[in-house]
């Protein structure tokens, strides 16, 4: 999945990464097949969680939620909603899909619950089919009801979802996994069809064309639900104004200054919904703020409209002594991995101890403290792939370099092992915001390590973050080392390593084209699901310690704040946002 | 009426020089300069400001010095040695530590950093960028000025036309333009960024800032052209280019004594301003920049913040107030 955007996701103004997500895959990127029960924190799926949902204890009807934040809102059209704050808005309080997460105030998880369909589907031996039984009562916005031809014509616009397509940012999993693939979508290609979806009283059947255990997941995308005929009109009209199924419906939505406010659906019936509440009257988002250090200090000095406010964006390093002293911070894992990915296409970094050499000269500490990361709070040292919480992940984590993750390097070490393999002076080309100050001092730090431990850095200036993070994300760059970020659509191993490291992964920023890795992927994907995890751990072992393509630098985490009078803030580990299904305001 | 005719043209003759005549060494000729460095020296604000530029002056030239005096480093980057991970503050000196001469102003947040070395380059880089840049703006003024003054016709109209193409261009525009055209013309090599960064700004600030006095000169050269000393020196054929250096230009110190004090404190301004707003200079230190970093830490850190803005606030306000001493200095209309 898509990370709002790289400042929210770091907390940092001047890191240079990039969390491009999930489905980017194309139809070309291989199947995964391993879905698992008992993710995080053991039951992520809830095939029986009953309707309505069980109040959220002690909370009050009523009143306004301010949402403030600084990164702005993409495209709100449900079948495009890719990003982690879009899904989650829309998810939460708009429009209604196949499944959906509701928070588990037991577990402190999030967990998969049905929510058009009365349960989380039924499939066939081998994933190749997926029935989905579709609820009575649910009704548009207008008071209209939902047909079974809404939910096909929902679910078959998400073909259109390809770089040409109606829809260039939305998630690509139905063309990769369903049948027809080929088919360009209703918007793109209205004479054709996936024929894939078959339609028996409430029941809907999606036929795929490879083994897809994972569906109940991909069905909790706002993509996943119907559409009205008027969505087949104008697409960008109707991304400002989507038509609700779920307890709030668009009031006003101005895609220039990110303003949004939600009021309540009336038709909405939470008797057909097991996993949302609607608490508050109305939300109004403000997400394109500006300065977060003064967002920050608004929310922290909680005065006036602040008080009713909340933000999902991470606090800057500089407000985190008084945010954690203000018992107003919210924090909690979110499902990200940022690297430093080596180009292994380069013929610099062919050889694996040049590769080790980097990671073992990599001056950690220094490099996180001065661009600002808010280490343990919104950043973990990673030493691995596999994020905190994903099934399989091998603990104690395994660490390939030796130091943990932190650290200041170790010259001395990483230029005998340079020297030992012949590669003193190795370039080392990166990209650096020359106008941001705190970027200048990261890339001095990076030098500085660099230099002395026998490499030859040599930083590429760009003029702002947002040239830097498209030419980060260019193959053709003239750079062999990328800062960027990978976070899982889904709990799965499969949702890590095809798309960031098989040879057709569309994430793949290292580049590695390894036969042997391209075949355990497959191999592993084959399997049962149950009996998935534990291989994805080994492979995670086994691409760190046979070709090290990256430098693991840091988890992500979320540390987000509330106004006083906001209840009921969770953290959303699957998409490191807030539960804003059980938001309440203090009356 | 009464006065006989002689006398009253006596004087009349004589009514300039009145006043001086009650001293005899006075009337010894002194050009404006002179009587102006006269009046400055007694002038107590202008030798206040002039010993507090010359302090920043020596703090500038001398900087190296200074901090291998202080035992200090430029931008050493000693990162988690000495900034405590936990607060990401010094883990000596301000602010959660007392004062140490080791760092005298503390350390920056996150790089640890010297912030002592920080400002008294920040110091060098803002005197430097600033006088290049008057000193270019002013040779620039001076020649568009004398030439546009000096000719009729088509070479006046022009040169008045780019003089107010250049003024109604917007400044903040032009120096957020070229500041991307620059990082990617150098972007391969860090080190000729930085100069080039450096260049750039200075060229900036000279592209915007020339105008006034080419205009002001041109005022004063149309006047000044049809008096009877340039049309003597027409009449014997002094060639122009004499004419406009020799004969045009000393009598147009005053003005230009005075531009360049007044833009040097503009452009310490300017150059800390857009160093703040991220389009001047990175590559080395400057006060805007220490300002850009220090302001979301103001509350934890506020000696990082006032250590610029003072700088910033002492360098202007000593110049101005010089600038303006030269100023009245000059001026024949004050009597003090």
């Amino acid at each position: 999945m898509r990370l709002r955007s790289l400042l929210a996701a770091t907390s940092v103004a001047a890191l240079a990464v990039v969390a491009a997500c999930g489905g980017g895959s194309d139809d070309t990127s291989s199947g995964n097949q391993g879905f698992t029960e008992g993710g995080s924190g053991g039951g992520i799926m809830n095939a029986n969680a009953p309707a309505p949902a069980p109040p959220v204890p002690g909370a009050q009807e009523g009143g306004t939620v301010n949402v403030w934040g600084t990164s702005g809102l993409q495209s709100m059209h449900p079948t495009e909603a890719y990003f982690t704050n879009t899904t989650s808005i829309l998810s939460n309080m708009v429009t209604r899909s196949l499944t959906q997460y509701m928070w588990n105030p037991e577990k402190k998880a999030m967990e998969l619950v049905p929510d058009l369909a009365t349960d989380l589907g039924q499939h066939n031996a081998d994933f190749t089919e997926w029935t989905f039984t579709i609820r009575d009562g649910i009704k548009w916005q207008d008071g209209s009801d939902v047909t079974m031809d809404d939910m096909v014509r929902g679910i078959k616009a998400s073909f259109d979802n390809f770089a040409e397509g109606a829809f260039p940012n939305g998630a690509q999993y139905s063309k990769t996994y369903f049948k027809g693939g080929n088919w360009k979508g209703p918007f793109t290609d209205p004479s054709g069809d996936c024929n894939c979806i078959s339609v028996d009283g409430r029941d809907i059947t999606i036929q795929m064309a490879r083994p897809f255990p994972d569906m109940p997941f991909w069905g909790s995308f706002p993509a996943m639900g119907p559409l009205p005929k008027v969505a087949m009109g104008d697409t960008a009209a109707y991304g400002n104004n989507p038509w609700s199924t779920g307890p709030y419906k668009f009031q006003s939505f101005d895609p220039g200054t990110s303003r949004l406010v939600l009021v309540r659906n009336e038709f909405w019936d939470p008797n057909t919904d097991p996993g949302r509440h609607a608490y508050p009257d109305e939300w109004d988002f403000d997400v394109d703020r500006g300065d977060p250090t003064v967002l920050d200090r608004t929310l922290l000095e909680d005065q006036g409209d602040a008080q009713t406010a909340m933000s999902y964006d991470n606090i800057q390093q500089s407000s985190r002594q008084q945010a954690e002293g203000s018992g107003r911070l919210v924090t909690g894992p979110s499902p990200c991995t940022i690297f430093w990915y080596m180009d292994t296409r380069k013929p610099e970094w062919e050889n694996i101890e040049v590769r080790k050499a980097l990671g073992t000269a990599w001056n950690f500490d220094d490099y996180r403290l001065a661009t600002g990361l808010a280490m343990g709070l919104s950043a973990v040292p990673a030493t691995m792939i596999l994020p905190p919480g994903m099934p399989g992940r091998i603990d104690p984590p395994f660490d390939v370099i030796g130091n943990g993750g932190t650290g200041t390097g170790d010259p001395a070490k990483a230029k005998q092992m340079l020297q030992d393999a012949g590669a003193l002076n190795t370039p080392v080309t990166f990209l650096f915001d020359a106008s941001d100050p705190t970027a200048v001092d990261g890339k001095n730090i990076i030098v500085k390590a660099l230099s002395e431990a026998g490499f030859d850095p040599q930083p590429r200036a760009v003029p702002n973050a947002d040239k830097e993070d498209e030419l980060t994300q260019d193959p053709d760059a003239p750079i062999n080392l990328r800062h960027l970020g990978w976070c899982s659509d889904w709990p799965s191993g499969s949702s890590w390593f095809s798309p960031v490291f098989s040879s057709e992964g569309s994430s793949n920023y290292s580049y590695l084209s390894e036969p042997k890795i391209d075949q355990k992927i497959t191999e592993i994907e084959s399997m049962a699901a149950d009996q998935q995890p534990p291989h994805w751990g080994d492979l995670d072992k086994q691409i760190m310690t046979e070709f090290y393509p990256v430098i693991p630098d840091y988890y992500t985490a979320d540390a987000m704040l509330r106004g006083s009078k906001i209840e009921g803030y969770n953290n959303d580990e699957v998409r490191g946002m807030p539960t804003f299904a059980t938001i309440w305001v203090k009356q | 009426m009464a006065l006989p005719p002689l006398e009253a043209e006596e004087s009349l003759h004589h009514a300039d020089e009145l006043p001086e005549t009650v001293s005899e060494e006075a009337i010894h000729g002194r050009s404006p300069m002179q009587i102006a460095f006269e009046r400055l020296r007694h002038d107590k604000v202008a030798i206040f400001s002039a010993a507090v530029i010359l302090f920043f002056i020596l703090v500038a030239i001398f900087a190296p010095l200074i901090c291998k005096a202080f035992g200090v480093e430029l931008r050493a980057y000693p990162g988690s040695e000495i900034i405590d991970i936990n607060t990401t503050f010094g883990k000596v000196g301000p602010p959660d530590h007392g004062f140490t001469w080791d760092h005298p102003l503390g350390v920056e947040r996150g790089t640890g950093n010297d912030l002592l070395a920080e400002w008294v380059y920040g110091c060098r880089t803002s005197l430097m960028v600033a006088s290049i840049a008057t000193i270019l703006s002013t040779a620039i003024g001076i020649l568009i000025g004398l030439v546009a003054g000096f000719s009729h016709g088509w070479l006046d109209r022009g040169l008045t036309f780019v003089v107010d193409l250049f003024l109604s261009f917007p400044f903040i525009l032009g120096a957020l333009t070229l500041a991307p055209i620059i990082y990617s013309h150098w972007a391969g090599d860090a080190s000729k960024l930085g100069v080039a960064q450096f260049w750039a700004l200075i060229g900036v600030l000279t592209i915007f800032t020339w105008m006034p006095l080419a205009r002001l000169i041109r005022g004063e050269v149309f006047s000044l052209r049809e008096r009877e000393f340039i049309q003597a020196a027409r009449v014997i054929g002094v060639p122009t280019r004499r004419i406009l250096f020799k004969e045009l230009l000393p009598n147009l110190i005053a003005p230009i004594v005075i531009f360049f004090s007044l833009s040097l404190p503009a452009l310490v301004t300017a150059e800390a301003g857009l160093a703040f707003l991220g389009i001047g200079l990175t590559e080395r230190p400057s006060w805007g920049q220490t300002i850009n970093k220090a302001v979301p830490y103001f509350d934890q850190f506020p000696l990082w913040l006032w250590a610029p803005v003072l700088g910033v606030m002492a360098l202007v306000l000593a110049l101005n107030l010089l600038g303006d001493a030269i100023r009245d200095a000059f001026d024949p209309k004050t009597r003090r």
